[in-house]
């Protein structure tokens, strides 16, 4: 009898070792994939750049001095700029900037067609050529296809570059980011406030009743519906609304809308857990707070939500994860355009839909996309990290311990 | 003239839904006395003490008949402002229930939210409740301090300056001493001893020997019924109903 239940006992143990070695294995397999694959590219000019390609059309005069490098091999002195032989997102041959010298009169040049004001840097590249004056006044040019090496070396002969179309090919994530903050604000400055207030009156408020019955059970289906529904709700009932709001006539989403669509998506989650919260709150703090001749509003607002507080804030962590991951509700409700100038009245995305377009098209880019996965993983760390600080800071102030 | 009662109950019954928790309870409590209830456990004392300050309103189905006069006001009647009643007829309960926040703040929560904002009133307040309490000595240096970290009996103290703060006439006090050890129960028995000068106090115990001490007036409840009440000295020494000779010897309860 004894040996066969230590077999047994040791057969269970057994099977919850493996079980939390495989669940361990994944996630760290998820990561490791994550990582290997997104560190690569992930560059300070990745995060801060602009999405969008542009091209300029430049002109100007070398340097008087020399600016020395021997770092680099495809080095032009006279412009302080080494090149390399790359290609571009069509797989087209064309001529990169690896480096610019900070002395390099490239840094501030002016668009001889838009007159705005252009700083060459680092992935800039050209695919066409370069026309250049050399000391004696003789017109050359420097074609794409000649390569990295001939282009720095005549180059290094040029006086002045008389025209340079030069590209730059963006794909920067800043416009998406800087978007996700705005959502994931908005969403709380909006749906928090509904959702506490609707708990307080469920719970302190609202009469015993079978309707009030029936709405809670109501709310408790809503959590469980896709997100893609609400984003169906956002893209026919809030975009109009966020339109009239805005005063814009724009065709399609905006970043309003977007945080309208989250803010309903979230209300049930934020109304479940702040009445669980509210749940846990001593009964003795209601009843002192009543004895003193305190009325019921007043002990709700002073007494018992305060002490919720804590609880509603872990809640408010699990709603930023959730609006930093959601993709699918944002793909109706604001659209899929990338933005690098973000607004409350135009479009944008969050950068879970980022990933989205940059794997939704003919050639799905894993590395891009892992990429900002590992933004992603940063910013719910960091938010994670803040509420925990909060939460632990209020916990304090009120328990004393 | 003031009525030399607080309160005055006349014909009074209790029902939680069908259950007929207090049956036709006649009595009248003295003002500037301490009046003891006992009773063995469901008798039906605490609940009639609830009564008197309204907080049975909390409880689903609770229903009340006949009257309960507090300064010859029935405090049922319509319009009755209970939020009113219950600063003039402050309680204290069995378990200390400080609030979660510093010493100074739970003592002044309750004049904060009557309106005065007034900083140096309200510490005032604070000071004069606490020293009342014979709690001042102990804390007037660590006011800032989460209530939470006093003991047990500190902290059952803060509760009754609490109440004192709001300047009540009347104290209910729910078996305050239930929790705390004996040298806490003896600073709480002296307190109320102290307190009795100025105001009407009625205590709900389970201690025969509390009752004996600190009360005026004996009240014995059993199965919803008032059985006998009477000066404390009468009950315990002299009592006219054999039930309540029965239960102060011990015989059953």
């Amino acid at each position: 009898m004894k040996t066969k239940r230590i077999i047994r006992d040791s057969v269970l143990k057994g099977i919850t070792y493996i079980a939390s070695f495989i669940s361990i294995i994944i996630l760290v397999a998820i990561l490791f994939f994550i990582f290997a694959k997104g560190s690569k590219g992930l560059t300070w000019d990745f995060i801060t750049g602009d999405n969008e390609p542009k091209s300029y059309t430049i002109s100007i005069l070398s340097n008087n001095e020399l600016i020395e490098n021997d770092k680099y091999e495809n080095y032009a002195k006279r412009f302080g700029v080494a090149f390399e032989d790359s290609v571009n997102y069509d797989k087209e041959p064309v001529v990169k900037i690896v480096f610019v010298d900070d002395k390099s009169p490239l840094h501030s040049v002016i668009d001889s067609i838009t007159g705005e004001k252009v700083s060459v840097s680092e992935g800039f590249y050209f695919t066409t050529f370069i026309e250049i004056v050399d000391d004696n006044g003789n017109t050359d040019y420097i074609y794409a296809r000649e390569g990295a090496k001939v282009a720095s070396e005549k180059l290094a002969n040029a006086k002045k570059i008389k025209d340079w179309a030069l590209s730059y090919e963006g794909g920067g994530i800043r416009g998406s980011i800087i978007t996700t903050v705005y959502l994931v604000v908005l969403t709380l400055l909006i749906g928090f406030p509904i959702g506490i207030l609707t708990a307080v009156y469920l719970h302190e408020i609202a009469p015993k009743n079978r309707f009030i019955n029936i709405l809670r059970s109501f709310i408790d289906m809503l959590t469980g519906v896709p997100s893609i529904i609400y984003g169906l709700l956002g893209a026919a009932l809030l975009i109009p609304v966020s339109q009239m709001v805005l005063q814009t006539d724009s065709i399609g989403g905006n970043v309003l809308s977007g945080a309208l669509t989250l803010s309903i998506m979230i209300l049930p989650v934020v109304i479940k857990a702040t009445e669980s919260a509210l749940d846990v709150v001593p009964k003795d703090y209601k009843l002192a707070s009543l004895a003193l001749g305190v009325n019921e509003v007043q002990t709700t607002f002073k007494v018992i939500l305060p002490n919720a507080m804590p609880g509603i804030l872990s809640a408010a962590l699990l709603t930023i994860g959730r609006v930093i991951g959601e993709s699918a509700a944002l793909i109706y409700a604001i659209g899929t355009s990338i933005k690098d100038v973000v607004s409350i009245d135009g479009k944008g995305t969050s950068l879970a839909v980022h990933i989205w377009s940059v794997m939704a098209g003919e050639n799905p880019n894993v590395e891009v996309a892992t990429s900002i996965a590992i933004i992603i993983l940063a910013l719910v760390l960091v938010l994670n990290l803040i509420v925990k600080y909060i939460s632990h800071r209020l916990d304090k102030k009120f328990k004393g311990v | 003239m003031m009525s030399e009662f607080a309160f005055k109950i006349n014909n009074m019954n209790l029902y939680y839904g069908d259950k007929h928790a207090l049956d036709n309870i006649n009595m009248e409590i003295k003002k500037n006395e301490v009046t003891a209830f006992i009773g063995p456990s469901g008798c039906g004392k605490s609940s009639f003490l609830r009564s008197l300050n309204r907080m049975n309103d909390l409880i689903d189905g609770a229903k009340i008949t006949g009257d309960i006069l507090y300064n010859e006001n029935d405090i049922y009647s319509k319009g009755f402002d209970v939020i009113e009643l219950r600063t003039r007829v402050g309680m204290v309960f069995q378990k200390p229930n400080p609030f979660p926040m510093s010493i100074y703040d739970n003592i002044a929560y309750g004049p904060k939210r009557q309106g005065i904002k007034n900083k140096k009133v309200l510490e005032e307040i604070v000071e004069r409740a606490l020293k009342q309490a014979a709690l001042w000595e102990e804390v007037s240096n660590r006011l800032d301090d989460s209530a939470m970290q006093l003991s047990g009996g500190q902290q059952q103290r803060l509760c009754i300056a609490r109440t004192l703060a709001m300047n009540p006439e009347v104290i209910l006090m729910d078996e305050p001493t239930s929790a705390l050890d004996p040298i806490a129960t003896q600073k709480i028995e002296e307190l109320i001893f102290e307190l009795k000068k100025e105001y009407t106090i009625i205590i709900v115990t389970h201690n025969m020997q509390q009752a004996a001490r600190i009360s005026d007036k004996t009240a014995f409840f059993l199965l919803g019924e008032l059985i006998e009440f009477d000066s404390t000295s009468v009950i315990f020494s002299n009592p006219k109903v054999s039930k309540t000779e029965e239960y102060i010897t011990g015989r059953f309860g």
